[in-house]
């Protein structure tokens, strides 16, 4: 049995984790009841999100390659929730196949095909709904409580090198007439409009009739978000175009705009994007699989509260997520009264909502396609630098950071601010997702692997704490052509 | 000689060629990688080029290239394969995390005035292609101004002294290859558009190249195709009037991703010799038509004879997928063919009326 405790940090300190507590009573509960100990992994991260998708312990199937051979187990313990609890007898239960009461809401799946990311546009699609419920805006729920894109002194940094590359080639005469910038994920536009007004102030400053000649692009899933953005930028209206484009796929929309773009600017989008993960375990590689559920308590509660049966939820929640709460009070009248109910609903049932996992093998890491123009190969160095690891591959990111990199300007640049994990070991040591930020879900970004990206797509990709905020996670990455 | 009067089936109108390089496939980027690991010998790696090499030339000939290359299928890139054999030049780190990433080059040493026996051996690379086709063969190979901005010069006052020496290190292979029978020899110089007032320099430099060496000589200048994006986004109009002198004959140029705007160019300054017309997007997996690929050299005829014009990709197809890459060379031999069968009829009605004309006077 290899047992692996990640948050090595946790044992030090001034109230350290007391390794009996969250150790020895899962080896004991397996000793009991004879388990085939060599067939098991006890892993033990720190799960640092109040609100997630995971239990106290977790059986993680590792499933075998070929039929006749059995499987191994995983058995995941959340330590920050495991010393207050009494951890042999959950074990104990899972032993005994928990599972019996489980409303489940999807088959297996890859993570980046869970009900999850249903959960998650529906909750920007929805989001004045949800504001409305729980009395605060999103931004207020991001960590500083406002968007990191909005900090004024990062911006002028960023205009004033925009000017700074584009004064030579003014000179030279091969600065284009049209002067592109794309921002991705707009929110309410103010991130835009700080832009905009320090781009047409630093312009007239300089004297440079820059900002004549600038195309800002506001990009965002949802047009109704596009639509409140510009009024936001109302003043600049003659400088600002909306689009409506999927983050993953914005070459499909903006592909005319290939090598013509000098900034691309992105701010805690990629966190937000939908993921796989990967795992290699005693030298093989697995994709994790999961399963969405509502434990049979949280579902029994749940179902009597809308006046419904546990085994009607699955069918609630599709609705739910296909028609959005205020559809739902007209298509399952009987259930939802009024909007207010079937946001508490909806905030419910996303609250209780758990992922069950497994790990199945890759039959081949060029089998697997992580975007559409890159398979699984570019993760092999990362899978294969040491000991055992589990890490997202950000599929939804990957493939937004491909497409992005195709739009830019020979000097262009790509600029993002996110929850980067920038050093490999990091996922040996740290739980990374996913959890939940208010109604939407949140992954920490593969930063290895985008350099990677980045590199094999012809760019260097720097990290650097964000320079504008004390404290806090949030990273800044930026992209620009190299050799 | 013009090109089309290289192929082996005697003068062709609207010859078609490649520039250089051929699509690399994922898994030989493994082994040339593991190569450079220490995890495959040398002799394994150069058995795996001989194989890759010889299925570029048939692929190319599959497909009814008139002129072909060997695919650049030894070089990790555009740079290195040159500088690491170098006199001179140290590599102080050989290890690579990735095959193609460039080595770091420094000069350190001298490098001679004169060779007796070229370093680079290029030589031995079309010797070996020779014996592998039928079909004539253009080598290409990196010009001295590109591969001098690969190195940090630590030795030469400046860095125009760095250029020239490469270049007279590059008249030594050029003539060692003209020896083996090359006889279509292209320079490549894909850093120059990015340092457009360096261009006296680096022509300069490409006669000290030519020199001597009696072959059909290409320049070939792009906006780079580095990881199959530009270097630089710009016009034409900055190779001239500089371009004029050097001691090419012909002049092998990216259009069809940006257009033919720049072709006007190479008439305005009198351009009078043959032009390599790039008709094949290799920075776009999208594959021409061939109807496209005739409208792209209709258009080039209207300010360039067609005696004169060169049908090839915009650049190397290295970053290409092979089937991607096939696929486009096929529509440009088919689409040449078609502007070839529109052409000589008018061409032969052309040449008789030139033969009537003295009677006529008479």
């Amino acid at each position: 049995m290899i047992v692996d405790f990640r948050p090595h940090a946790r044992l030090r300190g001034r109230a350290p984790v007391d390794l009996d507590k969250a150790v020895t009573p899962v080896v004991a509960a397996l000793s009991a009841e004879e388990a085939d100990l060599g067939r098991i992994r006890v892993v033990c991260d720190w799960v640092q999100y109040r609100e997630n998708f995971r239990d106290v312990v977790d059986f993680r199937p590792i499933m075998a390659d070929s039929p006749g051979t059995d499987e191994n187990l995983e058995i995941a313990v959340d330590v920050r929730r495991s010393q207050d609890v009494a951890l042999r007898e959950l074990t104990i239960r899972q032993l005994h196949d928990d599972v019996v009461g489980r409303v489940f809401l999807e088959d297996w799946v890859p993570g980046r095909d869970s009900r999850i990311w249903d959960f998650n546009a529906l909750y920007w699609s929805a989001l004045e709904c949800w504001e409305k419920s729980t009395g605060r805006g999103y931004e207020q729920a991001l960590p500083g409580g406002e968007s990191d894109a909005r900090n004024r002194e990062t911006v002028r940094e960023l205009i004033s090198e925009l000017f700074g590359m584009w004064q030579p080639l003014a000179v030279s005469g091969a600065l284009p007439e049209e002067l592109y910038v794309i921002e991705l994920g707009v929110g309410d536009g103010n991130q835009a409009k700080v832009f905009l007004d320090e781009f047409r102030d630093l312009d007239r400053t300089g004297g440079h009739d820059y900002y004549r000649r600038l195309h800002y692009l506001m990009c965002d899933y949802s047009q109704h978000v596009l639509d409140l953005a510009q009024e936001t930028v109302v003043e600049h209206s003659e400088h600002v175009s909306s689009f409506a484009v999927d983050a993953t796929k914005v070459r499909a929309t903006l592909g005319f705009l290939r090598h013509k773009v000098f900034l691309v600017y992105i701010s805690n989008v990629y966190d937000n994007l939908p993921t796989d993960e990967v795992a290699q375990l005693a030298g093989r590689s697995y994709l994790v699989e999961v399963r969405a559920y509502l434990p049979a308590d949280s579902a029994a509660f749940i179902a009597e509260s809308v006046s419904a049966d546990p085994h009607e939820l699955p069918a609630l929640v599709h609705k739910l997520l296909r028609l959005g709460p205020v559809l739902l009070t007209e298509a399952a009248s009987s259930h939802f009264t009024d909007i207010d109910a079937a946001v508490e609903f909806w905030r419910q049932i996303w609250s209780s909502l758990r992922l069950q996992e497994r790990y199945v093998p890759l039959g081949g890491l060029d089998n697997y396609q992580l975007a559409p123009s890159i398979n699984g190969e570019i993760v092999r160095s990362l899978l294969e630098s040491g000991s055992d690891i589990r890490m997202q591959v950000n599929n939804g990111a990957v493939a937004s950071f491909v497409d992005c990199l195709a739009l830019l300007h020979p000097l262009g640049k790509l600029v993002c601010h996110d929850l980067f994990v920038t050093e490999l070991p990091d996922y040996r040591t740290s739980f990374r997702g996913p959890g939940k930020y208010d109604g939407s879900v949140v992954n920490w970004v593969n930063g290895q692997l985008l350099a990677q990206v980045g590199q094999r797509e012809g760019f260097e990709v720097r990290y650097a704490p964000f320079s504008h905020r004390n404290g806090g996670n949030i990273v800044t990455m930026t992209a620009v052509a190299r050799d | 000689m013009a090109a089309g009067e290289l192929c082996s089936d005697g003068p062709v109108l609207l010859p078609t060629t490649v520039v250089g390089s051929y699509p690399v496939p994922e898994w030989l980027e493994r082994l040339k990688t593991d190569y450079h690991r220490g995890r495959m010998s040398f002799g394994q790696l150069n058995d795996i080029h001989d194989v890759v090499i010889k299925a570029a030339l048939h692929d190319q000939t599959l497909a009814g290239i008139d002129i072909v290359s060997d695919g650049e299928l030894r070089r990790d890139n555009d740079i290195d394969y040159f500088l690491a054999r170098m006199p001179g030049i140290t590599i102080p780190n050989p290890a690579k995390a990735f095959y193609f990433d460039y080595y770091t080059a420094d000069l350190d040493g001298t490098l001679p005035g004169s060779y007796t026996d070229p370093p680079l051996r290029l030589a031995d690379d079309f010797a070996f292609t020779a014996r592998n086709t039928s079909t004539p063969i253009k080598f290409s190979f990196t010009g001295p101004f590109s591969l001098a901005r690969r190195v940090r010069n630590h030795r030469f006052g400046s860095d125009r002294d760095l250029v020239l020496a490469i270049a007279r290190l590059l008249n030594a292979e050029a003539h060692a290859l003209a020896q083996r029978g090359a006889r279509f020899l292209q320079i490549d110089e894909p850093f120059l558009a990015g340092c457009p007032e360096e261009v006296g320099t680096a022509i300069e430099a490409v006669n000290l190249v030519t020199d001597g060496v009696e072959v059909t000589w290409a320049l070939h200048v792009c906006y780079g195709n580095r990881y199959a994006r530009p270097r630089r986004e710009g016009h034409y109009d900055f190779l001239f009037p500089a371009v004029l002198d050097a001691a090419v004959d012909q002049l092998v140029l990216e259009f069809a991703r940006k257009g033919y705007e720049d072709l006007p160019v190479l008439a305005k300054f009198g351009w009078d010799r043959d032009v390599g017309l790039g008709v094949v997007d290799v920075k776009s997996d999208e594959v021409e038509s061939p109807e496209l690929v005739a409208v792209r050299i209709r258009s080039a005829l209207e300010l360039v004879p067609a005696q004169r014009l060169v049908i090839n990709p915009d650049c190397g197809l290295r970053h290409l997928a092979g089937s991607v890459a096939r696929a486009k060379l096929a529509a440009m031999v088919k689409g040449a063919a078609i502007v070839r069968a529109e052409l000589t009829p008018m061409l032969a009605r052309e040449s008789s009326s030139v033969a009537i004309a003295p009677d006529s006077v008479i």
